[in-house]
């Protein structure tokens, strides 16, 4: 698991079927006190994270495949939690 | 999934059976200042190769996969470590301290 801020969003027509109703946010990996520490990446958001909050992402693509109902799906990337700043 | 540019393709005169009708992609991985837009250029990171099948070309903004993942849409073994998953229509990326 990746923790991450949310940085961005983006949009897409063309491309795998497994995408269809996602949201796609973009980004940065942070290190435990917020600092960036890595390339920015993608991630399938079914949770609904706002703009720059912290979240954690796994890297497990079966469990993003169970999760998309499609057992052929290349996503990898995908919010499971919102930290809670407070 | 990294967000990456096109910028060129590659074309095999010779490949393994399973890239019949295959696509290669050369692609610029796009960091931080190349999605906030203030490098409309390379970045510095190495350009990977990408499999094809939704048809980008060179200018074009993806979404590439690496590692095992990229090739679970086929069917059949395929010899692939990267593969091109989305083409982006529109982006917005402004960490917060970045100056618009």
């Amino acid at each position: 698991m990746i923790q991450a801020r949310i940085d961005g969003y983006a949009t897409t027509t063309v491309a795998h079927p497994s995408f269809k109703g996602q949201t796609i946010v973009l980004c940065t990996p942070v290190d435990e006190v917020g600092v960036e520490a890595g390339m920015p990446f993608a991630a399938i958001d079914p949770i609904g994270a706002g703009r720059h909050a912290r979240v954690f992402i796994t890297t497990d693509g079966s469990w993003t495949q169970e999760q998309v109902h499609d057992s052929m799906s290349p996503i990898r990337n995908q919010v499971i939690g919102i930290i809670d700043e407070s | 999934m990294k967000p990456g540019r096109v910028i060129g393709t590659v074309t095999l005169s010779q490949g393994a059976p399973q890239f019949r009708g295959a696509r290669w992609l050369v692609v610029s991985p796009m960091g931080r200042e190349e999605l906030c837009g203030k490098n409309k250029g390379l970045s510095q990171a190495a350009t990977p190769i990408v499999y094809d099948n939704l048809g980008a070309g060179r200018g074009d903004e993806i979404l590439y996969v690496e590692g095992a993942e990229a090739t679970q849409p086929f069917e059949n073994p395929i010899l692939i470590d990267a593969i091109n998953v989305a083409i982006l229509d529109r982006y917005t990326f402004l960490p917060p301290d970045a100056n618009p």
